[in-house]
Protein backbone atom coordinates (compact mmCIF):
# COMPACT_ATOMS: atom_id res chain seq x y z
CA UNK A 1 0.00 0.00 0.00
CA UNK A 2 2.93 2.49 1.13
CA UNK A 3 4.79 2.39 -1.88
CA UNK A 4 1.79 2.70 -4.19
CA UNK A 5 0.96 5.94 -2.27
CA UNK A 6 3.74 7.80 -3.71
CA UNK A 7 2.79 6.48 -7.37
CA UNK A 8 -0.33 9.02 -7.53
CA UNK A 9 -0.55 10.83 -10.78
CA UNK A 10 -1.18 14.01 -12.34
CA UNK A 11 -4.45 14.91 -11.31
CA UNK A 12 -6.99 13.98 -14.38
CA UNK A 13 -8.31 16.85 -16.65
CA UNK A 14 -11.37 18.60 -15.20
CA UNK A 15 -14.54 16.28 -17.57
CA UNK A 16 -16.95 18.72 -15.82
CA UNK A 17 -18.78 21.57 -18.15
CA UNK A 18 -20.86 23.51 -15.57
CA UNK A 19 -22.65 27.30 -15.95
CA UNK A 20 -22.24 27.60 -11.90
CA UNK A 21 -23.16 31.03 -12.28
CA UNK A 22 -24.82 33.31 -14.50
CA UNK A 23 -24.57 37.09 -13.38
CA UNK A 24 -26.66 39.55 -14.90
CA UNK A 25 -26.52 43.17 -13.93
CA UNK A 26 -28.81 43.26 -10.83
CA UNK A 27 -30.06 47.05 -12.19
CA UNK A 28 -31.73 44.82 -15.44
CA UNK A 29 -33.02 42.34 -12.78
CA UNK A 30 -36.84 41.44 -11.87
CA UNK A 31 -35.71 38.49 -9.95
CA UNK A 32 -33.08 36.05 -9.15
CA UNK A 33 -31.61 33.96 -11.96
CA UNK A 34 -32.25 30.14 -11.39
CA UNK A 35 -30.07 27.91 -12.96
CA UNK A 36 -32.12 24.53 -13.55
CA UNK A 37 -29.26 21.88 -13.94
CA UNK A 38 -31.01 18.96 -14.32
CA UNK A 39 -32.52 19.99 -17.41
CA UNK A 40 -29.58 22.73 -18.76
CA UNK A 41 -31.88 25.50 -18.41
CA UNK A 42 -31.01 29.48 -17.34
CA UNK A 43 -34.19 30.90 -16.51
CA UNK A 44 -33.95 34.85 -16.00
CA UNK A 45 -36.17 37.82 -15.40
CA UNK A 46 -35.21 40.96 -16.67
CA UNK A 47 -36.80 43.92 -16.87
CA UNK A 48 -38.23 44.85 -20.61
CA UNK A 49 -35.67 47.23 -21.63
CA UNK A 50 -32.78 44.70 -21.29
CA UNK A 51 -35.33 42.47 -23.24
CA UNK A 52 -34.82 45.04 -25.73
CA UNK A 53 -31.39 45.61 -25.50
CA UNK A 54 -29.70 41.95 -24.94
CA UNK A 55 -27.94 41.88 -21.61
CA UNK A 56 -23.94 40.86 -21.21
CA UNK A 57 -23.61 38.37 -18.35
CA UNK A 58 -20.81 37.36 -16.77
CA UNK A 59 -20.20 33.68 -16.29
CA UNK A 60 -18.82 31.01 -13.74
CA UNK A 61 -17.56 27.78 -14.81
CA UNK A 62 -16.34 24.66 -13.79
CA UNK A 63 -12.36 25.07 -13.19
CA UNK A 64 -11.11 25.20 -16.76
CA UNK A 65 -14.14 24.76 -18.48
CA UNK A 66 -14.53 27.52 -21.71
CA UNK A 67 -17.99 28.87 -22.94
CA UNK A 68 -19.68 29.94 -25.99
CA UNK A 69 -20.67 32.83 -26.54
CA UNK A 70 -17.54 33.68 -24.02
CA UNK A 71 -18.46 35.60 -20.78
CA UNK A 72 -19.45 39.29 -21.25
CA UNK A 73 -20.81 39.00 -24.78
CA UNK A 74 -23.77 40.89 -25.85
CA UNK A 75 -26.78 38.37 -26.33
CA UNK A 76 -29.74 39.63 -27.71
CA UNK A 77 -33.20 37.77 -27.44
CA UNK A 78 -34.50 38.30 -31.35
CA UNK A 79 -33.98 34.46 -31.44
CA UNK A 80 -32.98 30.99 -29.00
CA UNK A 81 -30.06 31.90 -27.01
CA UNK A 82 -27.67 28.84 -26.02
CA UNK A 83 -24.65 28.93 -24.17
CA UNK A 84 -22.20 25.98 -25.43
CA UNK A 85 -19.69 24.94 -22.52
CA UNK A 86 -16.53 22.36 -23.37
CA UNK A 87 -14.73 20.87 -20.46
CA UNK A 88 -10.98 21.40 -19.25
CA UNK A 89 -10.50 17.95 -20.55
CA UNK A 90 -11.88 18.20 -24.35
CA UNK A 91 -14.19 15.88 -24.66
CA UNK A 92 -17.16 16.72 -23.13
CA UNK A 93 -19.56 19.46 -24.18
CA UNK A 94 -23.23 20.66 -22.27
CA UNK A 95 -25.54 23.19 -23.94
CA UNK A 96 -27.56 25.25 -21.80
CA UNK A 97 -30.47 27.38 -23.00
CA UNK A 98 -31.24 30.53 -21.89
CA UNK A 99 -35.21 31.30 -20.85
CA UNK A 100 -36.41 34.74 -20.41
CA UNK A 101 -39.26 33.96 -17.55
CA UNK A 102 -42.23 36.29 -18.19
CA UNK A 103 -45.69 35.03 -16.30
CA UNK A 104 -48.13 36.66 -17.75
CA UNK A 105 -52.12 36.22 -16.29
CA UNK A 106 -51.32 34.06 -13.11
CA UNK A 107 -53.39 31.71 -14.67
CA UNK A 108 -52.54 27.85 -15.10
CA UNK A 109 -54.04 25.60 -17.26
CA UNK A 110 -51.64 22.82 -17.25
CA UNK A 111 -51.72 22.22 -21.06
CA UNK A 112 -48.21 21.80 -22.43
CA UNK A 113 -46.04 19.05 -21.12
CA UNK A 114 -42.57 18.65 -21.76
CA UNK A 115 -39.99 15.59 -20.27
CA UNK A 116 -36.74 15.24 -19.10
CA UNK A 117 -34.69 13.98 -21.90
CA UNK A 118 -32.69 11.68 -20.02
CA UNK A 119 -34.79 10.69 -16.47
CA UNK A 120 -38.06 11.11 -18.00
CA UNK A 121 -40.07 12.92 -15.92
CA UNK A 122 -42.70 15.49 -17.34
CA UNK A 123 -43.33 19.02 -16.30
CA UNK A 124 -45.50 21.64 -17.70
CA UNK A 125 -44.36 24.92 -19.92
CA UNK A 126 -46.16 27.73 -19.25
CA UNK A 127 -45.71 29.98 -22.82
CA UNK A 128 -42.76 27.46 -23.41
CA UNK A 129 -41.44 28.31 -20.05
CA UNK A 130 -40.39 26.15 -17.27
CA UNK A 131 -42.26 27.89 -13.73
CA UNK A 132 -43.30 24.70 -12.26
CA UNK A 133 -41.08 22.17 -10.88
CA UNK A 134 -41.74 19.10 -8.38
CA UNK A 135 -39.65 16.61 -6.54
CA UNK A 136 -39.24 14.17 -9.63
CA UNK A 137 -35.64 15.53 -10.35
CA UNK A 138 -34.83 13.81 -6.67
CA UNK A 139 -36.82 11.13 -7.58
CA UNK A 140 -34.87 10.38 -10.44
CA UNK A 141 -31.97 10.48 -8.22
CA UNK A 142 -33.25 7.04 -6.76
CA UNK A 143 -32.87 5.43 -10.39
CA UNK A 144 -36.88 4.78 -11.07
CA UNK A 145 -37.19 3.95 -15.09
CA UNK A 146 -37.33 7.04 -17.14
CA UNK A 147 -40.92 7.29 -17.96
CA UNK A 148 -43.24 10.01 -16.97
CA UNK A 149 -45.58 6.68 -14.82
CA UNK A 150 -42.70 6.18 -12.59
CA UNK A 151 -43.00 9.29 -11.24
CA UNK A 152 -44.83 10.86 -8.74
CA UNK A 153 -46.03 14.26 -10.35
CA UNK A 154 -47.46 13.89 -14.29
CA UNK A 155 -49.63 15.43 -16.64
CA UNK A 156 -52.97 13.45 -16.84
CA UNK A 157 -55.74 13.61 -19.52
CA UNK A 158 -58.28 13.63 -17.31
CA UNK A 159 -58.38 17.36 -16.27
CA UNK A 160 -60.86 20.03 -15.67
CA UNK A 161 -63.27 20.15 -18.78
CA UNK A 162 -61.91 16.67 -20.60
CA UNK A 163 -58.47 18.91 -20.82
CA UNK A 164 -54.96 17.87 -19.49
CA UNK A 165 -54.21 18.29 -15.67
CA UNK A 166 -51.01 18.24 -13.15
CA UNK A 167 -51.62 14.64 -11.44
CA UNK A 168 -49.85 14.03 -8.06
CA UNK A 169 -49.77 10.24 -6.25
CA UNK A 170 -47.91 9.24 -3.35
CA UNK A 171 -45.55 6.22 -4.84
CA UNK A 172 -43.76 3.69 -3.21
CA UNK A 173 -40.32 4.51 -2.90
CA UNK A 174 -37.72 2.17 -3.99
CA UNK A 175 -34.67 0.06 -2.90
CA UNK A 176 -32.86 2.79 -3.38
CA UNK A 177 -34.59 4.89 -1.71
CA UNK A 178 -35.37 2.67 1.00
CA UNK A 179 -31.29 2.43 1.64
CA UNK A 180 -31.58 6.38 2.20
CA UNK A 181 -34.47 5.93 4.86
CA UNK A 182 -37.11 6.84 2.29
CA UNK A 183 -40.08 4.72 2.11
CA UNK A 184 -42.50 6.62 0.01
CA UNK A 185 -42.34 9.11 -2.40
CA UNK A 186 -45.49 11.35 -1.67
CA UNK A 187 -46.53 13.58 -5.29
CA UNK A 188 -45.63 17.71 -4.68
CA UNK A 189 -45.77 20.31 -7.42
CA UNK A 190 -45.00 23.72 -7.15
CA UNK A 191 -44.66 27.33 -8.89
CA UNK A 192 -40.39 27.56 -8.35
CA UNK A 193 -37.31 25.50 -8.91
CA UNK A 194 -35.86 21.91 -7.69
CA UNK A 195 -31.89 22.67 -6.82
CA UNK A 196 -30.60 19.13 -7.19
CA UNK A 197 -27.53 19.96 -5.68
CA UNK A 198 -29.74 19.84 -2.29
CA UNK A 199 -31.61 16.79 -3.16
CA UNK A 200 -29.65 14.48 -0.66
CA UNK A 201 -27.80 16.21 1.73
CA UNK A 202 -30.62 18.61 2.50
CA UNK A 203 -33.89 17.56 0.43
CA UNK A 204 -36.75 19.93 1.69
CA UNK A 205 -34.19 22.96 0.91
CA UNK A 206 -34.03 21.85 -2.56
CA UNK A 207 -37.83 22.50 -3.28
CA UNK A 208 -37.18 26.10 -4.33
CA UNK A 209 -40.90 28.07 -4.07
CA UNK A 210 -41.72 31.12 -5.95
CA UNK A 211 -42.12 33.20 -9.06
CA UNK A 212 -41.89 37.10 -8.80
CA UNK A 213 -45.67 38.89 -8.53
CA UNK A 214 -46.37 42.57 -9.08
CA UNK A 215 -49.69 43.12 -7.54
CA UNK A 216 -51.25 42.23 -4.47
CA UNK A 217 -53.09 38.54 -4.28
CA UNK A 218 -56.29 38.28 -3.69
CA UNK A 219 -57.97 35.07 -3.74
CA UNK A 220 -56.61 31.47 -4.81
CA UNK A 221 -59.06 29.92 -6.85
CA UNK A 222 -58.61 26.61 -9.03
CA UNK A 223 -60.25 22.72 -8.95
CA UNK A 224 -59.35 19.73 -7.63
CA UNK A 225 -60.16 16.13 -6.97
CA UNK A 226 -58.67 14.07 -4.13
CA UNK A 227 -58.48 10.61 -2.95
CA UNK A 228 -56.15 9.51 -0.18
CA UNK A 229 -54.77 5.83 -0.51
CA UNK A 230 -55.77 3.19 1.65
CA UNK A 231 -53.50 2.85 4.78
CA UNK A 232 -51.45 5.95 5.82
CA UNK A 233 -47.99 4.75 6.93
CA UNK A 234 -45.17 6.89 9.15
CA UNK A 235 -42.02 7.19 7.85
CA UNK A 236 -40.44 3.87 8.79
CA UNK A 237 -43.11 2.57 6.71
CA UNK A 238 -45.25 1.19 9.41
CA UNK A 239 -49.03 1.73 9.33
CA UNK A 240 -50.56 4.65 10.99
CA UNK A 241 -54.08 3.26 12.72
CA UNK A 242 -56.67 5.80 12.32
CA UNK A 243 -54.97 8.27 10.22
CA UNK A 244 -56.12 9.49 6.93
CA UNK A 245 -54.05 10.54 4.11
CA UNK A 246 -54.89 14.55 3.40
CA UNK A 247 -53.29 16.86 0.65
CA UNK A 248 -52.00 20.11 0.65
CA UNK A 249 -52.56 22.98 -1.53
CA UNK A 250 -51.72 26.41 -0.64
CA UNK A 251 -50.47 29.89 -2.31
CA UNK A 252 -47.77 31.64 -0.24
CA UNK A 253 -47.10 35.78 -0.54
CA UNK A 254 -43.49 36.47 0.53
CA UNK A 255 -40.33 38.78 0.43
CA UNK A 256 -37.69 38.01 -1.88
CA UNK A 257 -35.77 38.10 -3.67
CA UNK A 258 -34.36 34.76 -2.05
CA UNK A 259 -37.06 31.98 -2.46
CA UNK A 260 -38.27 29.98 0.63
CA UNK A 261 -38.40 26.31 0.55
CA UNK A 262 -39.32 23.27 2.05
CA UNK A 263 -37.77 23.84 5.30
CA UNK A 264 -39.28 27.44 5.83
CA UNK A 265 -42.22 28.38 3.91
CA UNK A 266 -44.83 27.56 6.90
CA UNK A 267 -42.37 29.45 9.16
CA UNK A 268 -40.68 32.09 7.31
CA UNK A 269 -40.89 35.90 8.77
CA UNK A 270 -40.88 37.11 5.20
CA UNK A 271 -44.07 35.10 4.34
CA UNK A 272 -46.70 38.38 4.24
CA UNK A 273 -50.14 36.45 3.01
CA UNK A 274 -51.29 33.15 2.63
CA UNK A 275 -53.89 31.15 1.16
CA UNK A 276 -54.71 27.78 2.08
CA UNK A 277 -57.18 25.09 1.00
CA UNK A 278 -58.86 23.10 4.18
CA UNK A 279 -57.97 19.88 3.66
CA UNK A 280 -60.25 18.30 5.94
CA UNK A 281 -62.69 17.25 3.22
CA UNK A 282 -64.29 14.27 2.18
CA UNK A 283 -62.63 12.30 -1.08
CA UNK A 284 -63.68 13.85 -4.16
CA UNK A 285 -63.67 11.95 -7.44
CA UNK A 286 -65.54 14.95 -9.45
CA UNK A 287 -63.49 18.40 -10.17
CA UNK A 288 -64.00 20.43 -7.23
CA UNK A 289 -63.70 24.33 -7.92
CA UNK A 290 -62.44 26.49 -4.74
CA UNK A 291 -61.27 29.86 -4.04
CA UNK A 292 -59.37 30.85 -0.71
CA UNK A 293 -58.91 34.50 -0.10
CA UNK A 294 -54.98 35.18 0.91
CA UNK A 295 -54.64 36.13 4.68
CA UNK A 296 -52.52 39.01 4.81
CA UNK A 297 -50.44 38.49 8.63
CA UNK A 298 -50.56 41.98 10.48
CA UNK A 299 -47.36 44.11 10.43
CA UNK A 300 -45.78 42.49 7.80
CA UNK A 301 -45.01 44.97 4.68
CA UNK A 302 -44.45 44.05 1.18
CA UNK A 303 -40.99 44.85 -0.24
CA UNK A 304 -39.70 45.62 -3.35
CA UNK A 305 -39.60 42.18 -4.80
CA UNK A 306 -42.53 40.07 -4.01
CA UNK A 307 -42.93 36.68 -4.97
CA UNK A 308 -45.76 34.19 -4.83
CA UNK A 309 -46.26 30.43 -4.51
CA UNK A 310 -48.02 27.63 -5.07
CA UNK A 311 -47.31 24.76 -3.27
CA UNK A 312 -49.58 21.62 -4.11
CA UNK A 313 -49.05 18.19 -2.20
CA UNK A 314 -50.67 14.60 -2.27
CA UNK A 315 -49.28 13.91 1.23
CA UNK A 316 -49.85 16.66 4.08
CA UNK A 317 -47.01 15.20 5.93
CA UNK A 318 -45.01 14.51 2.86
CA UNK A 319 -42.72 16.57 3.61
CA UNK A 320 -41.67 14.10 6.55
CA UNK A 321 -41.85 11.12 4.04
CA UNK A 322 -45.16 9.98 5.91
CA UNK A 323 -48.34 9.33 3.57
CA UNK A 324 -50.67 6.63 1.87
CA UNK A 325 -49.17 4.89 -1.16
CA UNK A 326 -52.32 5.70 -3.90
CA UNK A 327 -53.05 8.99 -2.50
CA UNK A 328 -53.85 11.21 -5.25
CA UNK A 329 -54.50 14.54 -6.25
CA UNK A 330 -55.22 16.09 -9.67
CA UNK A 331 -55.22 20.16 -9.69
CA UNK A 332 -56.23 21.88 -12.68
CA UNK A 333 -56.89 26.11 -13.54
CA UNK A 334 -54.68 27.07 -11.10
CA UNK A 335 -55.57 31.21 -10.57
CA UNK A 336 -53.96 33.81 -8.14
CA UNK A 337 -56.27 36.89 -8.78
CA UNK A 338 -54.80 40.32 -7.82
CA UNK A 339 -56.65 42.96 -5.80
CA UNK B 1 17.80 -55.66 1.55
CA UNK B 2 15.89 -55.23 5.51
CA UNK B 3 18.72 -52.94 5.77
CA UNK B 4 18.29 -50.86 2.42
CA UNK B 5 14.19 -50.73 3.10
CA UNK B 6 15.00 -49.05 6.03
CA UNK B 7 16.73 -46.47 4.94
CA UNK B 8 14.27 -45.79 2.41
CA UNK B 9 11.87 -45.02 5.22
CA UNK B 10 14.42 -43.48 7.01
CA UNK B 11 14.39 -41.32 4.22
CA UNK B 12 10.68 -41.30 3.42
CA UNK B 13 10.33 -39.64 6.99
CA UNK B 14 12.94 -36.93 6.84
CA UNK B 15 11.88 -35.81 3.59
CA UNK B 16 8.59 -35.03 5.00
CA UNK B 17 7.97 -31.81 6.92
CA UNK B 18 4.79 -30.62 8.83
CA UNK B 19 4.25 -27.31 10.38
CA UNK B 20 1.69 -25.41 11.71
CA UNK B 21 2.11 -21.78 10.74
CA UNK B 22 0.23 -18.07 12.06
CA UNK B 23 0.56 -14.68 10.88
CA UNK B 24 -0.67 -11.65 10.38
CA UNK B 25 -1.55 -10.42 7.24
CA UNK B 26 -0.94 -6.85 6.50
CA UNK B 27 -1.66 -4.75 3.13
CA UNK B 28 -4.56 -3.66 0.95
CA UNK B 29 -7.34 -4.65 -1.82
CA UNK B 30 -6.34 -1.93 -4.69
CA UNK B 31 -6.50 -0.66 -7.93
CA UNK B 32 -2.99 -1.64 -9.87
CA UNK B 33 -1.74 0.66 -10.58
CA UNK B 34 -3.75 3.14 -8.50
CA UNK B 35 -5.81 5.38 -10.80
CA UNK B 36 -5.67 8.92 -11.38
CA UNK B 37 -9.30 9.27 -9.96
CA UNK B 38 -7.99 8.90 -6.40
CA UNK B 39 -6.10 11.52 -5.37
CA UNK B 40 -4.97 11.16 -1.94
CA UNK B 41 -4.70 8.21 0.50
CA UNK B 42 -5.98 10.58 3.92
CA UNK B 43 -5.32 7.48 6.53
CA UNK B 44 -4.54 4.00 5.85
CA UNK B 45 -4.73 1.17 8.68
CA UNK B 46 -3.94 -2.32 7.91
CA UNK B 47 -6.59 -3.85 11.03
CA UNK B 48 -6.16 -6.68 12.30
CA UNK B 49 -5.93 -9.76 10.23
CA UNK B 50 -4.41 -13.19 11.71
CA UNK B 51 -3.59 -16.41 9.76
CA UNK B 52 -3.53 -19.71 10.87
CA UNK B 53 -2.95 -22.64 8.97
CA UNK B 54 -0.90 -26.21 8.64
CA UNK B 55 1.91 -26.86 6.50
CA UNK B 56 3.63 -29.91 4.64
CA UNK B 57 6.56 -29.59 2.98
CA UNK B 58 8.28 -32.56 0.83
CA UNK B 59 12.26 -32.89 0.08
CA UNK B 60 12.10 -34.26 -3.59
CA UNK B 61 15.77 -32.91 -4.11
CA UNK B 62 18.61 -32.08 -2.22
CA UNK B 63 18.14 -28.31 -1.12
CA UNK B 64 14.62 -28.57 -3.00
CA UNK B 65 11.15 -29.44 -1.42
CA UNK B 66 7.68 -28.48 -2.88
CA UNK B 67 4.82 -27.40 -0.08
CA UNK B 68 1.05 -27.06 0.01
CA UNK B 69 0.24 -24.00 2.81
CA UNK B 70 -3.67 -24.24 3.79
CA UNK B 71 -4.80 -21.62 5.98
CA UNK B 72 -7.59 -19.56 7.01
CA UNK B 73 -6.65 -16.22 7.27
CA UNK B 74 -8.42 -13.03 6.82
CA UNK B 75 -7.40 -10.05 4.86
CA UNK B 76 -8.44 -6.23 5.18
CA UNK B 77 -7.61 -2.66 5.40
CA UNK B 78 -9.38 0.39 6.57
CA UNK B 79 -8.38 3.52 4.19
CA UNK B 80 -10.11 6.91 4.07
CA UNK B 81 -8.80 8.39 0.18
CA UNK B 82 -9.98 11.38 -1.86
CA UNK B 83 -11.55 10.40 -4.84
CA UNK B 84 -12.13 12.50 -8.35
CA UNK B 85 -14.87 11.82 -10.80
CA UNK B 86 -15.29 8.29 -9.59
CA UNK B 87 -17.60 6.40 -11.73
CA UNK B 88 -20.01 4.11 -9.82
CA UNK B 89 -22.98 1.81 -11.02
CA UNK B 90 -25.80 0.67 -8.15
CA UNK B 91 -27.90 -1.40 -9.39
CA UNK B 92 -30.73 -2.99 -5.98
CA UNK B 93 -33.54 -5.27 -6.97
CA UNK B 94 -34.65 -6.91 -10.20
CA UNK B 95 -37.16 -6.70 -13.18
CA UNK B 96 -39.25 -3.71 -12.56
CA UNK B 97 -38.55 -3.19 -9.12
CA UNK B 98 -34.99 -2.79 -10.42
CA UNK B 99 -33.62 0.70 -9.12
CA UNK B 100 -29.74 2.36 -10.41
CA UNK B 101 -28.00 5.23 -9.82
CA UNK B 102 -25.19 5.94 -12.31
CA UNK B 103 -23.09 8.79 -11.55
CA UNK B 104 -19.50 10.59 -10.70
CA UNK B 105 -18.67 10.77 -7.25
CA UNK B 106 -15.72 13.74 -6.27
CA UNK B 107 -15.31 13.78 -2.41
CA UNK B 108 -14.17 11.50 0.59
CA UNK B 109 -14.17 7.95 0.21
CA UNK B 110 -13.92 5.49 3.19
CA UNK B 111 -13.66 1.53 2.89
CA UNK B 112 -13.37 -1.03 6.06
CA UNK B 113 -12.90 -4.52 4.34
CA UNK B 114 -12.30 -8.16 5.83
CA UNK B 115 -12.73 -10.42 4.04
CA UNK B 116 -12.34 -14.47 5.38
CA UNK B 117 -10.41 -16.79 3.60
CA UNK B 118 -9.38 -20.54 3.18
CA UNK B 119 -6.28 -20.04 1.16
CA UNK B 120 -4.13 -22.43 0.00
CA UNK B 121 -0.60 -21.70 -1.16
CA UNK B 122 1.33 -24.27 -3.09
CA UNK B 123 5.38 -23.36 -3.92
CA UNK B 124 8.29 -24.82 -4.74
CA UNK B 125 10.82 -23.86 -1.78
CA UNK B 126 14.69 -23.71 -2.45
CA UNK B 127 17.26 -24.09 0.74
CA UNK B 128 20.88 -23.32 -0.79
CA UNK B 129 22.37 -23.53 2.60
CA UNK B 130 21.00 -24.20 6.52
CA UNK B 131 18.65 -21.51 7.56
CA UNK B 132 17.49 -19.60 4.94
CA UNK B 133 14.54 -20.70 2.36
CA UNK B 134 13.18 -19.30 -0.15
CA UNK B 135 10.10 -19.72 -1.79
CA UNK B 136 7.85 -19.33 -5.08
CA UNK B 137 4.18 -20.41 -6.28
CA UNK B 138 0.29 -19.72 -6.23
CA UNK B 139 -2.68 -19.41 -4.51
CA UNK B 140 -5.72 -19.87 -4.52
CA UNK B 141 -8.37 -18.68 -1.52
CA UNK B 142 -12.08 -19.54 -1.35
CA UNK B 143 -13.83 -17.01 0.60
CA UNK B 144 -15.55 -17.93 3.44
CA UNK B 145 -17.03 -14.47 4.93
CA UNK B 146 -16.80 -10.87 3.39
CA UNK B 147 -17.45 -7.47 4.49
CA UNK B 148 -16.75 -4.61 1.81
CA UNK B 149 -18.43 -1.08 3.42
CA UNK B 150 -17.66 1.91 3.38
CA UNK B 151 -19.28 5.54 3.00
CA UNK B 152 -18.58 8.31 0.81
CA UNK B 153 -18.86 12.05 2.48
CA UNK B 154 -18.19 15.65 2.09
CA UNK B 155 -18.25 15.77 -1.86
CA UNK B 156 -20.66 15.76 -4.64
CA UNK B 157 -22.04 12.97 -7.57
CA UNK B 158 -22.99 13.77 -10.72
CA UNK B 159 -26.17 12.10 -12.04
CA UNK B 160 -25.47 9.97 -15.08
CA UNK B 161 -21.49 11.23 -15.35
CA UNK B 162 -19.64 14.09 -15.28
CA UNK B 163 -22.23 16.06 -17.63
CA UNK B 164 -25.46 15.09 -14.88
CA UNK B 165 -26.40 17.85 -12.21
CA UNK B 166 -23.91 17.79 -9.55
CA UNK B 167 -25.59 16.29 -5.79
CA UNK B 168 -23.83 17.19 -2.92
CA UNK B 169 -23.33 14.48 -0.64
CA UNK B 170 -22.87 15.05 3.42
CA UNK B 171 -22.49 11.19 3.88
CA UNK B 172 -23.76 8.17 2.58
CA UNK B 173 -22.78 4.52 3.02
CA UNK B 174 -22.67 1.63 0.60
CA UNK B 175 -22.19 -2.01 1.30
CA UNK B 176 -21.01 -4.22 -1.67
CA UNK B 177 -19.72 -7.03 1.03
CA UNK B 178 -21.98 -9.75 -0.77
CA UNK B 179 -20.66 -8.90 -3.88
CA UNK B 180 -17.07 -10.23 -3.54
CA UNK B 181 -15.69 -12.97 -5.47
CA UNK B 182 -16.00 -16.87 -4.04
CA UNK B 183 -12.16 -17.23 -4.68
CA UNK B 184 -9.16 -16.17 -5.44
CA UNK B 185 -5.58 -16.46 -7.27
CA UNK B 186 -2.43 -15.26 -7.29
CA UNK B 187 1.39 -15.24 -7.02
CA UNK B 188 2.94 -16.47 -3.96
CA UNK B 189 6.59 -15.65 -3.02
CA UNK B 190 8.38 -16.25 0.65
CA UNK B 191 11.44 -15.88 2.25
CA UNK B 192 11.61 -18.18 6.28
CA UNK B 193 14.57 -18.54 8.27
CA UNK B 194 14.85 -21.18 11.10
CA UNK B 195 15.55 -19.77 13.99
CA UNK B 196 15.65 -22.54 16.31
CA UNK B 197 15.40 -26.47 15.36
CA UNK B 198 11.79 -26.28 15.76
CA UNK B 199 10.94 -22.40 14.79
CA UNK B 200 11.08 -20.43 11.88
CA UNK B 201 9.90 -16.76 11.25
CA UNK B 202 8.48 -16.07 7.87
CA UNK B 203 7.95 -13.34 5.44
CA UNK B 204 6.01 -13.82 2.15
CA UNK B 205 3.78 -12.27 -0.38
CA UNK B 206 0.34 -12.69 -1.41
CA UNK B 207 0.06 -11.15 -4.64
CA UNK B 208 -3.83 -10.94 -6.15
CA UNK B 209 -4.12 -11.58 -10.06
CA UNK B 210 -8.11 -11.88 -9.91
CA UNK B 211 -10.32 -9.16 -9.14
CA UNK B 212 -11.87 -9.44 -6.21
CA UNK B 213 -15.24 -7.82 -7.80
CA UNK B 214 -16.81 -9.86 -10.59
CA UNK B 215 -16.46 -7.78 -14.24
CA UNK B 216 -20.55 -7.23 -13.99
CA UNK B 217 -20.44 -5.28 -10.95
CA UNK B 218 -20.03 -1.40 -11.47
CA UNK B 219 -19.76 0.08 -8.09
CA UNK B 220 -16.20 0.32 -8.36
CA UNK B 221 -14.80 1.19 -12.10
CA UNK B 222 -11.56 -0.62 -11.65
CA UNK B 223 -10.33 -3.95 -10.89
CA UNK B 224 -9.42 -4.84 -7.24
CA UNK B 225 -6.72 -6.63 -6.20
CA UNK B 226 -5.83 -8.52 -3.00
CA UNK B 227 -2.37 -7.75 -2.35
CA UNK B 228 -0.86 -8.79 1.54
CA UNK B 229 2.28 -9.33 3.19
CA UNK B 230 2.12 -11.68 6.27
CA UNK B 231 4.65 -12.05 8.70
CA UNK B 232 4.53 -14.89 10.96
CA UNK B 233 6.02 -18.03 12.39
CA UNK B 234 6.11 -21.94 12.22
CA UNK B 235 6.61 -24.85 13.81
CA UNK B 236 7.38 -27.73 12.61
CA UNK B 237 7.11 -31.45 14.59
Amino acid sequence: MFFMVSCIGEEPLNPEADVEEFVIDPQLLTSKTIIDQANRKILIYIKPEAYQNGISPTLKLSKGATSSPASRTLIKFDQPVFYTISSESGGNQKKYEIEVVEIGTWTFNFETWTANSTSGYEFPLDNNIQIWSSGNPGVALSGVPAQADAYPTRSTNSGFNGTKAAQLTTLPGNFLSEFLGIKIFPGSFFLGDFNSSQALANPLAATEFGQPYFDMPDKFTGYYTYTPGATFQDQAGNPVAGQKDRFSLYAVMFNGPDRLNGSNINSSDKIIARAELPNDVPANTEFKRFEVPFTYIPGRTPGNNVMVAIVASSSYQGDTYRGAIGSRLVVDSLRIIAK
Amino acid sequence: MVFSAFTLAQNKKDSLEFKVTAGLNIGGLSPIPLPDNIREIKSYDPGFNPSVGVEVLYRFRNKWKVGISPRVEYKGMKVKDRVMYFHTLIQMGDGAEMASFEGDFSGINYTESKNLYLGVPVFVEFTPGEKWHYRLGGYFAFLLDSRFKGTVSDGYIRNGGSLGEKVEVNSASFDFSDKVRKSDYGIYAGISRDVSERFSVDLSLQWGLRSAFPSSFSGISFPMYNIYAQIGTGYRF
